[in-house]
């Protein structure tokens, strides 16, 4: 017994002496800054109330004059737009994609955007709205809209930024509900076919329900990662213009290494700790009672 | 066998032992391959190795302050912004030059933006010039078009310019990280609110809202309302169009005298009325953790010094920043634009010299005003609020 205890020890505790050194310790020491000022002396929630009201978090001139509305309220647009995209064309990707005859490598000319570096996505996304070689302005011009260079605008930066991770993203939850859909018994088709069931209904009664642990790992996973979001803005904008298509993993990084102010960068850290706390928590739920 | 042995051991010792110093600098592609000889002339004199490594400003400034905080750095001798190597030269993390330089051989001020006190903390290298708007001569003769001598004269330009078709717009604007976009700006601000305003701005002795500011800002804006600046486009694809014809006027550093087919082609001119032009020169520092500081310091001294400086203006492009090279060394282009800052005064680059939290919100303001002029207002608030202030 005290053998097994040994080994147990043997493997465990450097495991625990990692987590705590390069995960317990920086977590610690960050929320610990967030209540510091420059010197090392405590200020309370003083620093929260300074990012908080700093336009460049949240803006609410920009409401009645145009972006930027904050990096807060960016990141909430990100999700509000971005999220409900990515999952609704995953899902109907997935399922035109099923019986499709070619389908497996349409999925994978889909999922490569996924595996592409995010620094790359930017770039590319740069590449597409871009008033000269992009795309989406040879597509614009069939109907006989003015090109101009989407992501240079401010009314127009961060929406390219959202669709054009759209298509970056989109492989993920598409590739997720395909092996959803593998896993969803046949015979429930079968007998909803013969009770007459139409394929709206089919689709609404049978393939949603069944697919909703998948939905709820597609949706964490892509809410964790629009909370994230920070290369695509890097590359592709800045943030800008004016601070435009700003996020509020860019203002962390502007903050610490722009500013040099590590006390304001930590508020910003431990928020979007805390966000994606919560934003796991389903998941994190969803899995416990799976298991149980 | 011994002697054998002895043999290797000793060719083991000479090869690890061999210096090889890491310069780091940002210039690739054709500035790179100007800057190339300069190194393997000091190879060739000293036996000391090179390694160039390319790493933009932008780039370093946020790898460095982490490299040394583990008393670390990326190279030995490293070009860098001069209100970088101020600030961290005071931190102690940069060696001092002085008595590795002397300093009475470098133009009067050329040293100046990298000295804390009686410290050097950084050498000038050679410069660039930020001149003014450039154009082909070939383009201007075909259209009839002459540089103008007073702002009206300028703007008539501008209008001509416009309705030549096939034109974008008359001036390119460069884009990227947004220094092309702050250069123009500066000119404006100098030719409007004179030399004074920019070391004012620079040392945050006067507001951004201030008229002498506003001044430049509404000339500067008025050109952009009428659509006389063409959308920022990456600066060195916009210099490509603007060569090939798409416009007609660059605002661009001296260095566009190497990054072009036909240098002889170029002509630049000034907005009228500017008496001073900023001169950006390239400094480089000796980080302390260094393995070969005394290698590193006669690298420095060598690469700052008349020798290094003169085979580096010799390749086009360049500036010297030391004093007796002779001019008869400079192509032809570069004497023009030598001319062109002659009586005029030099000044420090605005965000180079202010660095810190205030250059990108400079650069990205700037970006916000040439696609949205009537922001005017807004983009001069958040300049103020991230302006240093006295």
């Amino acid at each position: 017994m005290r053998t097994k205890a040994k080994y147990v020890a043997f493997f465990v505790v450097p495991a625990f002496a990692l987590v705590a050194i390069f995960v317990v310790y920086p977590v610690a020491r960050t929320v610990v800054l967030s209540f510091l000022d420059s010197d090392g002396k405590f200020v309370g929630l003083q620093n929260y109330i300074r990012v908080l009201l700093s336009r460049e978090i949240l803006n609410l001139e920009g409401l009645s004059r145009g972006f930027p509305l904050g990096a807060l309220v960016h990141n909430l647009l990100w999700i509000a737009i971005h999220l409900p995209l990515t999952l609704a064309l995953g899902l109907v990707l997935a399922v035109l994609l099923r019986n499709v005859r070619g389908g497996a490598v349409i999925k994978s000319i889909i999922f490569l955007g996924m595996v592409m570096p995010m620094i790359v996505g930017g770039v590319m996304i740069n590449f597409i709205f871009d008033r000269n070689l992009g795309i989406f302005n040879a597509f614009l011009k069939i109907f006989g809209i003015p090109a101009k260079s989407w992501t240079a605008y401010p009314d127009s930066a961060l929406l390219a930024l959202i669709f054009g991770s759209v298509w970056l993203w989109v492989g993920f939850s598409t590739v997720l509900y395909s092996a959803g859909l593998e896993t969803i018994p046949k015979d429930l088709y079968e007998a909803a076919q013969l009770d007459g069931a139409s394929a709206l209904k089919i689709f609404t009664k049978i393939t949603i329900p069944m697919l909703r642990p998948i939905t709820i790992v597609v949706v964490t996973m892509t809410l964790l990662w629009e909370l994230k979001v920070f290369d695509i803005v890097y590359v592709a904008t800045m943030g800008g213009p004016g601070g435009a298509s700003n996020v509020l993993a860019l203002q962390m990084y502007t903050y610490a290494f722009r500013a040099m102010d590590f006390n304001r960068s930590a508020v910003v850290a431990v928020l979007l700790t805390m966000s994606t706390l919560l934003v796991s928590l389903p998941l994190l739920r969803t899995l416990r009672d799976d298991r149980t | 066998m011994s002697r054998l042995l002895v043999a290797v051991v000793l060719l083991l010792a000479t090869v690890l032992s061999a210096v090889t110093l890491t310069v780091i600098g940002p210039w690739a592609g054709p500035e790179m391959e100007k800057f190339m000889p300069v190194l393997q002339e000091f190879e060739k004199q000293t036996g000391i190795k090179i390694e160039y490594k390319i790493y933009r400003a932008e780039d370093l400034a946020n790898l460095l302050p982490a490299q040394f905080a583990a008393k670390k750095a990326p190279g030995d001798v490293i070009f860098m912004w001069a209100s970088f190597i101020r600030e961290y030269g005071q931190k102690g993390h940069i060696l001092t030059l002085n008595g590795v330089l002397d300093e009475t051989k470098f133009l009067p001020g050329a040293l100046d933006a990298v000295k804390v006190g009686d410290k050097l903390y950084g050498a000038a290298y050679t410069g660039k010039v930020k001149p003014g708007f450039w154009y082909r001569k070939s383009f201007f003769a075909k259209h009839g078009l002459t540089p103008p001598t007073t702002w009206n004269e300028f703007v008539e330009l501008l209008e001509k310019i416009k309705k030549i078709p096939q034109i974008k717009a008359p001036i390119a604007s460069g884009d990227g990280v947004g220094w092309p976009l702050s250069d123009v700006t500066e000119h404006f601000l100098i030719s409007f609110g004179g030399p004074e305003l920019q070391l004012d701005l620079i040392e945050g002795n006067i507001r951004w809202d201030s008229n002498l500011v506003m001044k430049g800002m509404n000339k500067l804006v008025s050109l952009l309302k009428n659509k006389y600046f063409g959308e920022p486009t990456e600066w060195t694809l916009v210099l490509k169009q603007w060569w090939n014809g798409d416009y007609a006027l660059y605002f661009m550093g001296s260095w566009i005298t190497g990054m072009v087919d036909d240098p002889d082609d170029l002509g630049v001119f000034a907005l009228p009325g500017a008496n001073g032009v900023v001169f950006g020169a390239d400094y480089a520092f000796v980080p302390k953790y260094t393995q070969y500081p005394e290698e590193a310091k006669k690298l420095i001294a060598w690469l700052c010094g008349p020798e290094g400086q003169a085979l580096q203006v010799k390749q086009g492009g360049h500036i010297a920043t030391a004093v007796g090279i002779d001019l008869s060394i400079y192509p032809p282009v570069d004497r023009e634009v030598a001319k062109i800052i002659q009586g005029v005064t030099a000044l420090p680059d605005l965000d180079d010299s202010i660095g810190g939290e205030f250059q990108p919100t400079f650069w990205d303001q700037l970006k916000l005003l040439w696609v949205a002029p009537e922001r005017l207002n807004d983009v001069i608030r958040t300049l103020q609020e991230k302006a240093p202030k006295k």
